[in-house]
């Protein structure tokens, strides 16, 4: 749009004028700026300027001959004119001391608005009188100056006004008054001038078709000046369809200038229109408008030789169409497309689209220009020099010196053409127009994510700075590119490119890059698109043909193998040489891939250290002739390992002499490459170091100073190369092994050396919960000295489930929730305990085995206690170096080991032989129920404790006794009951499944509710001479007291003889203070004969006894049942009758011969009870 | 006159490409083809400006240039067909009826079994039955 003068660009604004009264000036002006709509004020200081708005001496136009003066469609300054010295308004400031007073002062006035008048009269210009009058002097002028006043400047009263400039109020009502007569009188003057030309149109009263698009230009220019903004747009509209008329029609000029003019007044409407059409959002409708205009003009190229002032016409309408769209596009909100736009798609809404065909036209119309150049002679002709643009828009004429007048002269087309040439000669600018047009559309391509259409822009781009020999700029654009078209696998497009950029590197003289770009141009699958149809215009790679390809490789080898030393000219200087050594890098994103890929695949993935192994070496070429390699060097990340394969062929011109001597070499007869063919070398390999063999490079050497180092490529994960993979091509596996083609890495693991020492866990068997189970770890070196070893232990939950980590453990800090504990390692005497690391937690311990020997041995007891039982793993690995500073040897051992629970302990209550206290609570539950045990008060029960070997090995029991836990030691010094067991025998061994009894007399002597008996304390240890002594504890069940109301017991002798009476007696003791009623009935035996109450109810007095006696006889002999006493308290509703056991006598036939030693140990039952009574 | 017909696959990359034009300017066709996709995928990632477009394989004019109109269509396996014309006033009926005779031609020649899918169409059978769907289209129904 710079290209536009600035009355072109911006909207036309009123113009006043303001005359006199300079102090003033510069205050109206700033007010009438900043009107709505503002007005732009010409200050004339005083009445002798009035002449600069007066019509402009027609010298000029004199200067040209008379036939020209109406040739013109619109003169070159005419909006300048209207906008900068032709006033709508004048305003004449007059003090008021001069029109009140001195009468010379007032003719001065009078003379002065007589002038005026004269000068705005031709051109219609409404006048305003302005009285400059001081605040306090308001009343001075008089109503009779004032009317003279306006009598002799003929205008009407209001336009006569006062203005105080001495008071803020007033001079602020005073320039409003004034902004607003200006803006009244400034519409009417234009539309008056507009009216007036737009009648004459009406009336087509003009001379030719120029005065119609004059006319039509000028009325909407006074429309634009009332801002009505529609009627502008029809006038301009009209305008440029009466100018498109003219271009056939009109014979004025001659035929080039005619239609330069003609296209160079069009350009104006044409953006006058557009600028209006966007300015109202009507962004549709402008860009149709412009298709229609680029329609209508496109064509007009005019004579070839100045075809380039056309396309430099038709460059410009894109660009500044562009502009205009992009400061419009910021404001207004894209448009939305109807279906039936479709023919417009939505990249005409974009400036880059105008700016990327503006470009194009520019590109164009240097070409024009180019041949123009070189048609035309060279030599400049000074009389180019004379010419000048000439009164008229788009028109040149020659400008002739007189003296002192200068005279314009029509020029002929030829005259013209030469003037176009030489100015276009002498401009050379176009490549950087042409690159910052397409930057600009690059840049709006990109931000509106159109990558490809921007890679055009920046392909064309890169293309003109290679035109202009720009190697760097355009190297560095081109470079761009290619990772587009590279990932999107056009092959055209890459090739073009990728041939500009061997050029350029050619120019730049970079053999790396050159050497690169044409190994790349060389591997580019060809074949597909060549068959298909020939491209040229490739630029300066050629068309993409097979023999293209063939030349550009044979060039490279040339270069790279220094065949060609004398043709320096041919190769562009490249040369690779001793001076020059090049090494190109492949890795795994490089675009050399295709050019030689590498897959290196180990044959296992396992490999022992120093056992050999096979790795097969794989080549891919996609060049298209053969290549040969003279040498390749395998590197590996073990560099132990590095090898080289040498072409035998090749010896002499590989360089084997740098190579160290201790470097395994291996020959092969040839190292040839041909196109898409894997070339496949296996050799065994034999890594040193244990862990990771990896290879790392293959570098391929070709002639003496070049070399290619590509990255090694495992077979299993390599990526399809990059173009060829959409070709339709024979793709062999890099291995002939299918299986190492798909799973084969470029890496492999070394294990460790095999240890040579041995970890042996000795297990014996089931642990028992409670004792610290020993177990013997024992290490041998066999072939292996010992150092640095380290033992670690874990403990670990068979199901993985309760696993403490040695973290978890120091947290927790009750030993409760550990089921399993590692106690500790008690080492061997070889232990020297001060310099050895030593960890132990709950489930892991780390001990530091100590230096040993060849065929020496070290020893450690894990100390393990089981809280509960529990199978868990146990986990022993050692770690240790065979010789100092050597690489760690590991060995894992690990064995599963059972808790066992090591004897059973229950226990049962029992009440006294044929003594049976009445105990309430019994009453009330069935018998069978689980609850706790009642024991009566002050009576003797009896305990028997049973321990059950469950283990699988016999255990030998030390004692078994009954303790007071320490949570009772409080109430410890009140003796709750008495707990006597019987005595204390030696150990006694318990083989496995056997029970042990033991039993205990209970008394409890206070009246408490409940009783706690103490636990269990059995004191164990296994059946043999070195296991410790293991205590194991359980406690009993608390059980309850109860004080029985009535004992009854029943007494009779522990046997009878036949026919001998005995006497049968049922105690009733009744120990409440209440008197009890008991009723009791005898049942019949027929063994028996008996006297004594058979049934009857009686009462027991309180505290005392009731003795229900009876005498028996006995009828029989053996095992007999006594009659039966039933015995019911009223009171409790409590039955009672004895068991079967309680109420069986033996009954001899004779009287026996005892021989009793301790006849009185027979009377008491209680003690009579075996301590020992096996199951 | 049609002067280029392009099948894309699916990472934009060419499968099949030719152009017939007796000027050397084949390779600027490749440009415009490669510059429309822009368009294609525009058009595919903001369905919502093109609303009725919504699941239909003809993408209409994708991109004026000065010289040529440019076509889109999708298949269902969202290949891309362009066609380059230099009928500046063409029938949309016409293009898709064009489309759909090509459409089915490329069904054709993906489906024979020695065609690896994703890879280039080399079939010479394909390229003659494409040459003559173009030949018997012709564009000037508004003469």
């Amino acid at each position: 749009m710079e290209h536009y003068p600035e009355e072109l660009r911006t909207p036309p604004v009123t113009l006043a004028c303001i005359i006199g009264h300079q102090d003033l000036h510069a205050t109206i002006s700033t007010h009438l700026h900043s009107e709505q709509p503002p007005i732009n004020t010409l200050a004339l200081p005083d009445f002798s300027k009035i002449s600069v708005i007066d019509r402009t001496p027609k010298d000029k136009e004199d200067q040209l001959p008379s036939a020209y003066t109406s040739t013109g469609i619109i003169k070159r300054d005419w909006l300048l004119k209207h906008r900068t010295r032709v006033p709508a308004v004048v305003a004449a400031l007059f003090d008021v001391d001069q029109l009140s007073g001195d009468p010379v002062q007032w003719q001065q006035v009078c003379t002065d608005l007589e002038n005026l008048k004269a000068v705005i009269r031709g051109r219609n210009i409404k006048l305003v009188v302005v009285v400059v009058v001081r605040f306090n002097s308001k009343e001075s002028i008089t109503e009779e100056r004032m009317v003279a006043l306006r009598k002799r400047a003929e205008v009407d009263a209001k336009y006569v006004i006062t203005f105080i400039p001495d008071d803020a109020s007033e001079l602020n009502l005073s320039l409003n008054r004034l902004g607003n007569i200006f803006g009244e009188l400034a519409v009417t003057f234009y539309r008056d001038e507009g009216r007036k030309v737009k009648t004459r149109l009406e009336k087509k009263s003009y001379g030719s078709i120029e005065f119609n698009v004059r006319y039509c230009f000028k009325v909407a220019i006074y429309a634009e000046f009332r801002r009505d903004w529609a009627e502008a747009l029809r006038m301009y509209e009209d305008g440029y369809h009466a100018l498109r008329e003219m271009i056939g029609t009109s014979t004025r000029l001659p035929a080039i200038q005619r239609l330069v003019e003609i296209k160079m007044v069009a350009e104006q409407f044409h953006f006058k229109i557009s600028t209006l059409l966007l300015h109202g959002g009507k962004v549709l409708e402008a860009i149709k408008w412009f298709r229609q205009h680029n329609a209508s003009y496109k064509k007009l190229t005019g004579p070839t030789q100045v075809n380039f002032l056309h396309w430099e016409w038709l460059s410009r309408q894109f660009l500044v169409f562009a502009e205009l769209l992009e400061t419009t596009s910021a404001t207004i909100s894209s448009p939305i497309l109807t279906v039936a736009d479709r023919t417009s798609s939505d990249w005409e809404f974009r400036p880059a689209y105008y700016y990327q065909l503006a470009a194009q036209f520019l590109k164009e119309k240097k070409k024009c220009v180019e041949s123009a150049v070189s048609t035309t002679s060279t030599e400049t002709d000074e009389s180019c020099d004379s010419i000048v643009p000439s009164l008229y828009v788009g028109q040149f004429a020659r400008l002739l010196d007189l003296g002192e007048t200068s005279v314009m002269q029509l020029i002929t087309d030829d005259d013209y053409v030469l003037f176009a040439l030489t100015a276009e000669r002498k401009k050379l600018g176009d490549s950087t127009e042409i690159i910052a047009l397409l930057k600009n559309a690059y840049e709006a391509y990109n931000n509106s994510k159109s990558q490809r259409t921007a890679s055009f822009c920046m392909l064309l781009m890169a293309k003109e700075y290679f035109l202009t020999s720009d190697y760097t700029n355009s190297k560095l654009h081109f470079d761009k590119l290619t990772s587009l078209y590279r990932q999107e696998g056009w092959v055209t497009l890459l090739w073009e490119v990728l041939g500009y950029l061997r050029e350029c590197s050619r120019k730049l003289g970079s053999a790396q890059d050159f050497i690169s770009y044409s190994l790349e141009m060389a591997a580019l699958p060809i074949s597909s698109i060549s068959g298909l149809q020939e491209l040229k215009d490739c630029g300066p790679g050629g068309s993409p043909s097979l023999k293209q390809v063939e030349n550009i490789h044979k060039e490279v080898f040339a270069i790279v193998r220094e065949e060609i030393v004398n043709e320096e000219e041919v190769m562009g200087g490249m040369k690779v040489n001793v001076d020059h050594p090049l090494h190109l890098e492949i890795d795994l994103v490089s675009p050399l891939r295709v050019a030689l890929l590498t897959s290196v695949a180990f044959h296992e993935q396992i490999v022992k250290p120093h056992a050999p192994t096979l790795i097969t070496l794989s080549l891919l070429s996609q060049l298209p002739s053969l290549v040969e390699i003279d040498q390749l060097e395998i590197q590996f990340n073990q560099s132990e390992c590095n090898f080289i394969i040498v072409n035998a062929q090749r010896r002499e011109s590989s360089s084997l002499s740098n190579i160290h001597p201790d470097r395994r070499v291996e020959t092969v007869p040839v190292i040839q490459l041909s196109t898409n063919k894997w070339l496949r070398l296996t050799y065994d390999i034999k890594s040193v170091n244990s862990g990771k063999l990896e290879c790392t490079y293959v570098i391929a050497r070709m002639g003496p100073h070049f070399s290619i180092c590509c990255g090694a490529e495992s077979p299993a994960n390599m990526n399809d190369l990059p173009l060829w993979k959409f070709e339709e091509r024979f793709e062999a596996s890099p291995t002939k092994d299918p299986a190492i083609a798909f799973s084969g890495m470029k890496v492999t693991q070394v294990e460790e050396p095999d240890p040579q020492v041995d970890l042996k866990l000795g297990s014996a068997g089931p642990a028992l919960v409670g004792e610290n189970f020993l177990l013997p770890v024992t290490l041998t070196s066999k072939g292996h000295s010992v150092e640095s070893g380290e033992l670690k232990i874990n403990l670990v939950d068979t199901r993985g489930v309760g696993l403490l980590s040695p973290r978890e453990a120091e947290h927790s800090s009750s030993s409760d929730n550990l089921h399993v504990e590692l106690l500790g390692v008690s080492c061997g005497p070889t232990q020297d305990n001060n310099d050895n690391i030593r960890k132990i937690q709950q489930s892991f311990g780390l001990v530091s085995v100590p230096f040993l020997n060849v065929g020496d041995s070290w020893s450690c007891n894990l100390e393990i206690q089981w809280h509960h039982p529990k199978p868990i793993m146990l986990y022993v690995s050692l770690g240790y170096s065979p010789s100092s500073g050597a690489p760690k040897v590991h060995i894992h051992k690990s064995l599963q080991i059972e808790g066992k629970t090591p004897v059973v302990i229950s226990h049962r209550l029992m009440l006294p032989f044929r003594r049976d206290p009445l105990l309430l609570s019994r009453l009330k539950r069935s018998p069978e129920s689980g609850q706790t045990a009642s024991l009566p008060v002050n009576e003797t029960s009896i305990l028997v404790v049973n321990a059950t070997n469950c283990t699988e090995v016999p255990l030998r029991l030390l004692s078994m006794s009954i303790s007071e836990d320490d949570v009772t030691s409080v109430n410890k010094s009140k003796t709750t009951c008495t707990i006597q067991s019987g005595i204390d025998n030696d150990p006694t061994l318990l083989v496995p499944g056997e029970e042990f009894k033991k039993v205990f007399t209970v008394k409890p002597e206070l009246n408490v509710s409940k009783l706690h008996l103490g636990s269990v304390c059995l004191r164990w240890r296994r059946d043999h001479e070195s296991s410790k002594e293991v205590v194991t504890k359980q406690s009993l069940p608390d059980v309850n007291l109860e004080f029985p109301p009535l004992i009854i017991t029943l007494e009779c002798p522990p046997h009878g003889v036949l026919g001998e009476p005995f006497t049968y007696f049922a105690r009733i003791r009744n120990q409440t203070k209440l008197l009890q009623e008991v009723k009791f009935s005898l049942s019949d035996s027929q063994s028996f004969v008996l006297s004594g109450p058979h049934n009857d109810t009686t009462f027991v007095l309180p505290l005392s006894e009731y003795i229900l006696s009876y005498k028996l006889v006995p009828l029989s002999s053996g095992s007999l049942q006594l009659p039966r006493v039933t015995i019911t308290s009223v009171r409790y509703s409590a039955g009672f009758q004895p068991t079967t056991a309680a109420s069986t006598i033996f009954i001899f036939p004779s009287k026996p011969q005892f021989q009793l030693s301790e006849p009185e140990k027979k009377s008491n039952p209680a003690d009579q009870v075996p301590q020992q009574i096996p199951a | 006159m049609i002067v280029c017909i392009a099948v894309v696959g699916h990472q934009n990359n060419p499968l099949y490409i030719q152009s017939f034009t007796e000027a050397d300017d084949a390779l600027k066709l490749h440009h415009i083809v490669h510059c429309s996709l822009d368009v294609v995928d525009e058009r595919v990632n903001n369905p919502k400006k093109s609303g009725p477009m919504l699941n239909e394989t003809f993408l209409g004019l994708l991109y004026p240039t000065e010289n040529y109109k440019v076509y889109g269509y999708l298949t269902n396996t969202k290949v891309k067909f362009i066609l380059v014309t230099t009928d500046l006033d063409v029938r949309d009926a016409d293009v898709r009826n064009f489309f759909r005779r090509f459409h089915s031609a490329y069904l054709d020649a993906v489906s024979n079994p020695f065609h690896v899918p994703g890879k280039k169409i080399t079939s010479k059978t394909f390229a003659e039955r494409v040459t003559n769907i173009v030949k018997s289209v012709s564009f000037h129904t508004t003469g």
